[in-house]
């Protein structure tokens, strides 16, 4: 029973953080529609930068956010701005544009890993920051994990608010279902998916400082988050704001669940499993519309 | 060149080539095996993605399969055993992946093979430290560096050779119109899933293959070595560096690369993965279509070169087990040809179709009219297989079509035009009339093949255009095309979606005289059109509808005189 209970609560937590990660992948896929292959590797370097403000300029992480995250909106933009317009502009179609950002980004993906492998080594990285028990039901979690799940369901939650409840968060949502008609309706699309794509980048900035409180990770990491990402953001229907969430949670329960029972080293074939499962199931995600 | 002197010329090179072991040793040789196995990973890869524009980014998970297997199987077998071990579990692999995701959309498949290596490294790993008790395997196959270089110099002659009938087969002119426009690939008779599972495997096989000769290069093997998602991407940049469309395009990106990668990684190691992902990104936005694609924008003799597609009836007998024909049509039954019975469709709370019924007779052309909306292309797509019907029955000679996939339905002999106009931009004029003959029951190849396309396009109207790219054309002469293609076909049933529309005054009496001429060769005909005019002159009876249902029905003169129909096109009179 404590097992279980365990299980859900660090599940909750690391779904948690899946649902976070998704989300602002779904901003760059779903509104800026671009497929970022090196996503994750966003996330990774927004660990980095936490580790090296936390163990070098003793900043704590929760202030490193206020850091983080601005910058990676600033580079995001930037990388939008000037590596990816082109691509924009060069693709004739939703498909052209799909292969070529998958492309290009892939690449980008090796210069930023290789970056952080010059700068940081290959090795596994953590810092310890407030991992001190909390009891819950009679059984114990990091204060740490609790911290980062708070802070992932206010970013989540405060973003959500921005797409429902204003006029520009209306805007972005238009450009998700119809970019043609959303340009003959006034939007102006250009910047409007650059700042979709910077608030993403953001976002995984954000997610990257919450994930380095209580995960070790190291410079190649980033693929397994991007895939996460990905996956979670197909379960969950693209530009499905919920559906992300409720497949991010499956994801990091599902996950934690095997990585006690059976073995931590089969994380990824539970999310392949689940991947497949879902596909099989309802080819648009769970949440998405069926196609015409 | 002539044939014989290019085939005399290649085999010269492989001699060449097969000669170098006896004077280089190594480092040299270790280099030239680097060029060998780079050239066929890429060409294995320009063979399945180069067509069909699905992105695989599991190269590296392949090749770590291949290494395992040789890893792992009792270093007494025979090489060519191993080999061909090697070869069936990429191909098992590579249809467990395809059948889970290339019936998907594409982007499912490129998340896919975008984890596989990682995926497949953990369960190795995890099978090795929990089962085996020992990470990492010691290879001790008794093979020379010059025995692994042969090895890998014939099966680098074998993937280009593969790769050439493929091209020149029926299987690699489906996957060129796949990688175009999917939706005309089944609308002629094309089973995609089947025929891109098939170049998947074949490109798998090849990748497995190379990573079992490649094995004993290490004689040491863990996870991380065998897995190692840098050869995917070292892949990818060398296909598209040389021009993943063309068949030395591959070779052409592998070479330069890889002697590129070796100075970078020798003066640079530390800063390899930045200066890779660089070249990636240069290429990505400097050189999309590769090498190829520039030289062929700058002499238009190699695009002319390049774009003859070269049928060729040898390759075709080669590769027909793989892509076999579609089973003979069976003789013409009895009238009705088409027989549609209660058909409905609803998307949520519209119903587009409702229960629809009417009968097609053998040598009519039917007009099926309505208002904007009233389900007419809705119900072409139900009848030519595009989307399935909820309920309702279509007999095509009697026999049921309701629930086939579109590819079946075209094969029996439905053949369709598109409201918005679909040819194949990137393909000639006369490819794109062979994709519609090659792949219906009847269907034809090579020489042939050629000439019934000729004839067809002199029937339209085209002469004289055959080798154009289709992009280029005026809209009729692309409306023309299009119609060429479905008669390819050989249809007992032709679709038109408003082929009429858009085609100024003069060209629509082209339009016209083009469609009563099909009539008076006995053509049945359905068509979908407002040019009233039109439907006057050709239709012999008319099914109109209005929100999804047949209001009226019977020759045009009475039912556009019928006050229901007038009602549905101009609405109620002010009362």
């Amino acid at each position: 029973m404590t097992l279980l209970l365990d299980i859900l609560l660090s599940g909750l937590v690391l779904g948690g953080m899946y649902a976070l990660i998704a989300l602002g992948l779904t901003l760059q896929y779903g509104i800026a529609r671009i497929m970022n292959l090196s996503y994750g590797e966003f996330l990774i370097a927004a660990a980095f930068g936490a580790l090296f403000l936390y163990t070098g300029m003793a900043v704590s992480p929760v202030l490193g956010l206020l850091l983080i995250v601005p910058a990676a909106f600033a580079l995001n933009w930037l990388l939008y701005r000037v590596v990816l317009t082109p691509l924009v502009k060069r693709a004739k179609n939703q498909g052209m544009l799909e292969v070529d950002s998958i492309l290009g980004t892939f690449g980008i993906l090796f210069v930023i890993q290789g970056v952080m492998l010059v700068v940081f080594g290959g090795s596994l990285q953590s810092y310890s920051y407030l991992s001190v028990p909390v009891y819950i039901l009679g059984t114990t979690l990091a204060a740490n994990r609790i911290l980062a799940l708070l802070f992932a369901l206010v970013i989540g939650g405060v973003l959500y608010l921005l797409l429902t409840r204003t006029r520009y968060g209306t805007a972005l949502r238009a450009i998700a279902v119809n970019p043609v008609a959303a340009q003959l309706s006034g939007i102006d699309i250009a910047s409007a998916s650059a700042l979709a794509f910077a608030a993403g980048g953001a976002i995984v900035g954000a997610g990257g400082v919450l994930v380095s409180m209580f995960l070790t990770f190291s410079a190649a990491s980033g693929v397994v988050f991007t895939m996460k990402a990905l996956i979670v953001v197909i379960m969950g229907g693209v530009g499905n704001m919920m559906g992300a969430l409720v497949a991010g949670l499956l994801l990091g329960i599902a996950e934690t669940a095997v990585a006690r029972l059976v073995d931590p080293g089969l994380t990824i074939a539970v999310t392949y499993a689940l991947f497949l499962a879902a596909l099989l199931w309802r080819p648009t995600g769970l949440f998405g519309r069926p196609a015409r | 060149m002539s044939k014989p002197v290019t085939a005399t010329l290649m085999a010269i090179v492989v001699a060449a080539l097969a000669a170098v072991p006896l004077f280089a040793s190594g480092y040299h040789l270790a280099l030239g095996i680097s060029l060998l196995y780079f050239t066929i990973l890429a060409t294995a890869w320009a063979l399945f993605s180069g067509p069909t524009h699905y992105i695989s980014l599991a190269t590296a998970a392949f090749f770590g399969i291949g290494a395992y297997t040789t890893a792992v199987l009792p270093d007494l077998l025979p090489i060519p055993l191993i080999l061909l071990i090697a070869a069936v579990v990429g191909v098992l692999i590579a249809l467990v992946v395809g059948l889970s995701t290339l019936r998907l959309s594409g982007i499912y498949f490129v998340i896919f093979s975008f984890g596989l290596t990682e995926l497949i490294r953990q369960l190795v790993t995890w099978y090795e430290v929990n089962i085996n008790r020992s990470v990492g395997r010691y290879i001790f196959a008794e093979t020379t560096t010059e025995g692994i270089y042969w090895r890998l110099l014939a099966l680098a002659v074998a993937v280009i050779g593969v790769s050439w009938l493929i091209r020149h087969s029926r299987l690699g002119l489906a996957v060129r119109v796949i990688g175009q426009d999917e939706t005309v690939a089944r609308h002629v008779g094309i089973d995609t899933t089947r025929a891109k599972l098939a170049l998947f495997a074949i490109s798998a096989a090849f990748m497995t293959v190379t990573g079992a000769i490649m094995a004993p290069r290490w004689t040491y093997i863990d996870p991380a070595i065998a897995f190692n998602p840098m050869i995917s991407f070292e892949v990818v940049i060398m296909a598209l560096f040389g021009g993943a469309s063309a068949l030395f395009g591959p070779l052409l990106g592998a070479v330069p690369l890889v002697l590129l990668f070796e100075l970078l990684i020798g003066s640079f190691p530390n800063y390899f993965s930045i200066l890779l992902g660089l070249v990636f990104v240069l290429i990505v936005y400097a050189l999309p279509q590769g090498v190829f694609g520039l030289l062929e924008a700058r002499f238009p003799a190699v695009r002319r070169a390049a774009s003859v597609t070269g049928m060729s009836a040898m390759a075709e007998k080669i590769l027909g087990v793989v892509w076999p024909r579609a089973a003979k049509r069976e003789a013409a039954g009895t009238a009705p040809v088409l027989q549609v019975t209660t058909m409905r469709k609803a998307f949520g709370g519209l119903v587009a179709v409702d229960n629809l019924s009417f009968e097609l007779r053998r040598g009519e052309i039917l007009g099926l009219i309505g208002p904007n909306g009233s389900g007419k292309t809705t119900a072409l797509n139900l009848i030519s297989g595009a989307i399935a019907p909820d309920s309702g029955d279509i007999r095509l000679e009697g026999r049921p079509i309701a629930n086939l996939p579109a590819h079946r339905i075209a094969q029996r002999g439905v053949a369709r035009t598109f409201q918005l106009v679909r040819v194949l931009g990137a393909s000639t004029c006369l490819e794109n009339v062979i994709a519609g003959m090659a792949f219906h029951s009847g269907a034809s190849w090579g020489a042939d093949a050629d000439k019934r396309a000729r004839e067809l396009l002199t029937r339209v109207g085209l002469d004289g255009k055959a080798d154009m790219p289709a992009g280029q054309f005026t809209y009729i002469d692309q409306k023309r095309l299009e119609l060429a293609r479905a008669l390819a076909l050989d249809p007992d049933v032709l679709l038109l979606d408003e082929w009429l529309a858009g085609l100024n005054p003069s060209e629509l009496q082209v339009g016209i005289a083009l469609v009563k001429m099909l009539r008076d060769e006995g053509m049945t005909i359905i068509i979908v059109e407002h040019m009233m005019d039109a439907i006057r002159s050709l239709c012999d009876r008319c099914v109109v509808m209005s929100a999804g249902a047949k209001i009226a029905e019977g020759p045009p003169a009475t039912v556009l005189a019928d006050k229901e129909v007038i009602r549905a096109y101009l609405g109620d009179a002010d009362d």
